[in-house]
């Protein structure tokens, strides 16, 4: 039986993550698909009123289901957030394995996380398990086959907390029944430049679906990145959720392409000069902050998407996304650094990687 | 989650702020999105953002909520009903779940039943879960139920609009299927950890 290797993040950092890959269903305009599921074990209160000694007992048999699984395969790792420093759990922030509640940690928190990433589960969250997978490009229906797999497995050894009518109990009523929330993240650079995103996001929102966005201190998205996701979990099936989300997503991706088609018809000159200026930002800038960091890489994307690049792949962009954030490039630096600190080194780390001479 | 301008609709747009290392969200309804043509002027100098989040975490009450029942309630019935509702198994309180929007145990669903029934209605599609069970077992009974409770409403404005030949018709698909189903069971007990006796720690 496999053991997972304990609070190690340079093994997690090493290892190439799954989701970053460039070879998804529509990986240009949909960067990752995710599903994640709520459960709780029978008879323990929720994490928001357990002691310190349930959580200790629920992790235990959450970690012994998982071992004895196999699910997460031979090479996995636990993380005990609160054995982390501040920086390493922002990483796992970072990479988007854990929430922002997770990581300020009440007590309790575990990360089990197989080793490329693309499944793991989080112990005393909100809920005793977060179950999660997470593939690149759009292929909820792929995610749903392999979370519905683990979430069998672990049933078979953790009594789950489970109502005839209700469906599966969380500690938010917001997720009970299905426990299940899916998520595309979005690329739609040509929607904005065209000015159709804000009507793109409230048609979307009406149809009962969540977007989220990063927004920076301007009035602008910061790096055209959208999530979009379901809003209620009972009262359908776990396929009718994904079917119905898949279906909007696959109508916002076409948007997208007849924006961006129509860009390059009609505006041909204004797109590449918005996207060669970004470029030449990412390799010339001697001071780079994140938010002009995110906003070029957008730009760049696009470009790689409409193959103006040679020397540049997708892949290469999306961990350019990853390592730009503050926790990474510190790890990167080997030490702490202010905020000025980290424009300067942010900014030497995109020139060397996009003149090749870094390899990460 | 309620939108936090106008404190009435659910939200449905969300949005997060980064600044550097700083993480900001806000969580709005359509509706108020459009007013505010958002997400463009939610960050001009009018609005502010972390006074506006000061305020959600402080009342950040459970989502559809407010919708309820409960908010048309007066103060003092409210104060009888929260002394009284307390979750017997687990002590969580009826103010705990209203200023987290958790609930403490599995039980709380019972002991908060009525509140929440309102509740699940603006969360929700239906307040019957149709979707897998522990261990990858579909049952078709629930689908058929849902279907029922849905006819049932129907049934009831029907008959609130006095429209009594559609009601009929809907009455009698009712009685139908409710011959035909099949009887949901409650049986199956789960064993909690404690007893099952497997968390000893490696
Ligand atoms: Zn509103
Ligand atoms: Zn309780």
């Amino acid at each position: 039986m496999a053991k997972a290797k304990r609070n190690n993040i340079e093994a997690l950092v090493n290892h190439s993550v799954n989701w970053l890959d460039d070879s998804g269903p529509d990986a240009d305009i949909a960067i990752s698909s995710r599903i994640r599921l709520a459960r709780n074990i029978a008879n323990m209160p929720f994490p928001i009123a357990a002691s310190e000694h349930d959580k200790t007992q629920v992790a235990a048999a959450v970690e012994n289901a998982i071992e004895k699984s196999g699910s997460l395969g031979d090479d996995f790792f636990a993380y005990d957030i609160e054995q982390l420093s501040e920086i390493d759990r922002q990483i796992l922030l970072e990479r988007r394995l854990v929430s922002r509640e997770f990581i300020a940690s009440r007590g309790g928190e575990v990360l089990v996380v197989k080793n490329d990433e693309s499944r793991g589960v989080m112990i005393n969250e909100e809920d005793h398990l977060r179950l999660q997978v997470l593939s690149p490009g759009l292929q909820l229906e792929v995610v749903w086959k392999i979370i519905n797999e683990l979430d069998n497995q672990l049933s078979s050894s953790l009594p789950y907390s489970f109502d005839e009518q209700l469906g599966f109990l969380t500690s938010c009523p917001t997720n009970v029944g299905t426990g299940l929330r899916a998520s595309v993240m979005l690329h739609l650079p040509a929607l904005r430049l065209s000015g159709q995103i804000n009507a793109a996001i409230q048609g979307i929102s009406k149809l009962g679906l969540a977007v989220r966005g990063i927004f920076g201190e301007g009035s602008d998205n910061l790096g055209n990145l959208f999530q979009i996701s379901n809003q209620s979990t009972m009262g359908e099936t776990e396929e009718q959720i994904i079917f119905r989300l898949s279906k909007v997503i696959r109508q916002v991706i076409n948007h997208e392409k007849n924006a961006r088609a129509s860009l390059m018809e009609n505006k041909r000159y204004f797109l590449l000069d918005h996207i060669g200026r970004a470029y030449g930002t990412l390799r010339r800038a001697y001071i780079l902050s994140s938010a002009e960091a995110l906003e070029s890489l957008s730009a760049l994307r696009t470009g790689v998407d409409l193959g103006m690049f040679s020397s540049v792949d997708l892949r290469q962009v999306n961990e350019l996304f990853k390592i730009i954030h503050s926790a990474h490039l510190q790890r990167f630096a080997g030490k702490e650094l202010n905020q000025e600190e980290r424009d300067i080194f942010r900014a030497k780390i995109v020139r060397d990687m996009l003149s090749g001479k870094n390899d990460e | 989650m309620i939108c936090e301008i106008c404190k009435k609709n659910p939200a449905t747009i969300h949005i997060q702020e980064i600044v550097d290392n700083q993480k900001k969200s806000m969580h709005i309804c359509a509706e108020c999105a459009e007013k505010k043509s958002a997400p463009q002027l939610l960050f001009d100098g009018n609005f502010n953002l972390a006074e506006v989040l000061y305020n959600i975490t402080e009342h950040m009450g459970l989502p559809g909520f407010e919708l309820g029942a409960s908010s048309k309630k007066n103060e003092e019935t409210e104060t009888q009903e929260q002394a009284k509702a307390t979750c017997m198994k687990c002590g969580w309180t009826l103010s705990q779940l209203r200023k987290t929007g958790r609930l403490g145990c599995s039980q709380c669903y019972k002991s908060f039943r009525d509140v929440l029934d309102d509740a699940f209605d603006t969360m929700h599609r239906g307040k019957l879960h149709v979707g897998k069970k522990p261990g990858g077992k579909i049952d078709e009974s629930s689908t058929v139920m849902l279907e029922i409770m849905n006819m049932k409403k129907e049934l009831e404005e029907l008959v609130q609009r006095e429209e009594y030949e559609k009601a009929a018709v809907v009455r009698d698909k009712i009685n139908a299927l409710t011959k035909g189903e099949k009887k949901v069971t409650n049986s199956k007990q789960h064993k909690g950890i404690r007893k099952s006796g497997k968390s000893k720690k490696k």
